[in-house]
């Protein structure tokens, strides 16, 4: 539904965006995972008119934005919650985007309620509001015209726990009903969750795209696993010709838990705890972006060095 | 995943109108009352015409208060005042940042330019009306005084009103669009109205043929004869308007529009 196609934005010679091309399939939740100025906000921005691209381009539906009638009906956008005239009250923000829109009043009751605004805090100017507040208000005019694209930059940024369990629930139902979701995040474990499908960029690059399983597929398996008798058990892997290594109280198996498993059923040892102990989807994104930090990654700290 | 994936499901827009003409500018006036600031500028703009209308009608000595004596003086005052109305209705988009809605909304931006153009416009031609009402006011207070108050009103007088607040709005307009800020756009319009006019003034004071040429280049300048004399410009003078319009208001308006219309929303 979604097709960034070759977008390059430069400014200057700084660029921000380079060569990026990645589809949001409807019926799906996209996330959109990078670390702080990867270039998320801008391809977002260059897909809703609001930044010009300087190569390439992105559809909608097979539109370009700015030729789709009325957008808000189709496309839904949340860029920056806070982006809205602080003297306003939640309702009339709501109220302007409605009437622009030209949905009847009642539609803004209705996504009150849905992101649970009270009426009093619907009467409140914005500057009044909690980032968390901001968030749920910008969610509601996201979804003012009931599109079926949703087009979120960072939309838990300031949610509290229930709050972020709450939007997961309202996305995954939206791309039940088939709705195309993107949404973007610096947080991994908050997209991890919600997203059949996700795009890393760093530095403005695609660093690797897909669903969970395709992205750890090429990660060797490695397995945590901890018994009554670790020494019974090494012995058993290591007939199986797996790689042992002592880890903490238990092993650490460079094999998958079920080969772990059959070992210790042979060798008749009780297994305490059984984990994988694959790098997982965060060290690989620490990985591939680990160019792309502001942060040098830093190596498990080194049990042996003395600090002078 | 792109080498495989099917072909994209296409959006039908067919069904959907795009959004009147009309709807964006009624929004846009609703957007210019709906914060205590907006409400608060309007008002207070009104209610020094109305100060001043007091002080003209009660403390002055009898002789300047003819309806058109008001109207001239609503028109002084609204002719420093005014300009920022469209000011603010353009440079809150991006001092509030609400441009990133206001624009993804309705991306065809020549089409919110022109809807804040006309928003402009109504305020202003609503504010001058109430401005003429309020010099009513006046001179019936006046007359109540015991003043002799003529009502007389030329054709050319209500027409020069009108134009020279419509520059000053237009001006105002141009100026938010090219600088993207409140307080440099107000800051701009005063240096334009104020120390503009002085300099040149100065200037024409030592240097004779610059003040041959004033009237020409200087559209507050150019914009006098439509208060003084008989109200009536003379073609040549009509001339000046045009030439002073074309530097101060029809380039500074065409680079404004093509600055929004080009800008990125931040």
């Amino acid at each position: 539904m979604i097709s960034v196609e070759g977008l390059t934005r430069t400014y200057g010679a700084f660029t921000a965006v380079d060569d990026v091309s990645f589809t949001c399939q409807p019926g799906r939740v996209t996330g959109f995972l990078g670390p702080n100025g990867a270039g998320k906000t801008t391809t977002m921005r260059v897909m809703v008119g609001l930044t010009p691209p300087t190569h390439g381009r992105v559809t909608i539906g097979g539109h370009l934005y700015r030729d789709i009638p009325n957008p808000g009906r189709h496309v839904g956008v949340l860029l920056d919650a806070s982006a809205q005239h602080a003297g306003r009250t939640g309702r009339e923000i709501l109220t302007i985007g409605a009437r622009t829109m030209g949905l009847p009043a009642s539609r803004v009751d209705e996504m009150l309620a849905l992101v649970s605004l009270d009426d009093k805090e619907a009467g409140r100017r914005l500057r009044n509001y909690s980032l968390g507040m901001k968030q749920r208000l910008g969610i509601a005019h996201a979804l003012l015209g009931d599109p079926s694209v949703l087009i979120l930059d960072e939309p838990a940024n300031g949610l509290d726990p229930a709050g972020i369990r709450w939007m997961r629930g309202l996305l995954k139902g939206y791309a039940e009903r088939g709705g195309t979701v993107l949404l973007s995040s610096h947080l991994l474990h908050e997209v991890e969750i919600i997203a059949d499908e996700m795009i890393l960029i760093g530095r403005g690059r695609i660093v690797a795209q897909g669903d969970k399983k395709t992205l750890l597929a090429g990660e060797h398996a490695s397995t945590l696993v901890t018994s009554l008798d670790n020494r019974a058990l090494a012995d058993a892997l290591v007939a199986r010709r797996v790689e042992v290594t002592p880890a903490g109280d238990g092993l650490r198996a460079e094999c998958e838990a079920v080969e772990v498993g059959r070992a210790a059923l042979e060798a008749g040892v009780v297994l305490t705890d059984l984990r994988t102990g694959s790098a997982g989807l965060e060290d690989l994104f620490l990985q591939l972006t680990s160019d792309t930090q502001r942060d040098a990654v830093a190596p498990a700290p080194a049990t042996e060095g003395h600090l002078a | 995943m792109s080498a495989t994936s099917a072909p994209l499901p296409t959006l039908d827009v067919s069904q959907t109108p795009a959004v009147p003409f009309g709807r964006l500018v009624s929004v846009e006036l609703r957007k210019s009352f709906d914060t205590r600031a907006g409400r608060a500028y309007s008002l207070s703009v009104v209610g020094l015409c109305v100060v001043v209308m007091l002080v003209i009608a009660l403390l002055f000595d009898e002789g300047f208060q003819d309806f058109s004596d008001f109207l001239l003086a609503m028109g002084g005052t609204l002719g420093f005042f005014l300009p920022i109305i469209p000011i603010l209705l353009v440079t809150g988009e991006f001092g509030q940042r609400t441009g990133l809605v206001t624009f993804t909304l309705e991306p065809r931006r020549p089409r919110i330019v022109a809807a804040k153009l006309s928003a402009g416009l109504i305020i202003s031609l609503g504010v001058l009306v109430l401005a003429a009402v309020i010099a009513a006011v006046g001179a019936v207070l006046a007359s109540l005084r015991g003043f002799e108050v003529s009502w007389s009103l030329e054709y050319s007088q209500v027409q020069n009103f009108v134009l020279a607040n419509l520059i000053g709005v237009l001006i105002g307009f141009a100026l938010a669009m090219l600088l993207m800020n409140t307080p440099a756009a107000i800051v701009g319009y005063f240096v334009y109205s104020l120390i503009i006019p002085t300099v040149v003034g100065i200037i024409g004071a030592f240097v004779g043929w610059f003040q041959d040429l004033t009237p020409w280049i200087e559209l507050n300048t150019a914009q006098t004869p439509l208060f003084t004399g008989d109200f009536r410009p003379s073609g040549e003078e009509w001339a000046q308007l045009a030439t002073a319009s074309i530097i101060w208001l029809v380039v500074p308006l065409t680079f404004g529009i093509l600055r929004l219309l080009r800008a990125e929303m931040k």
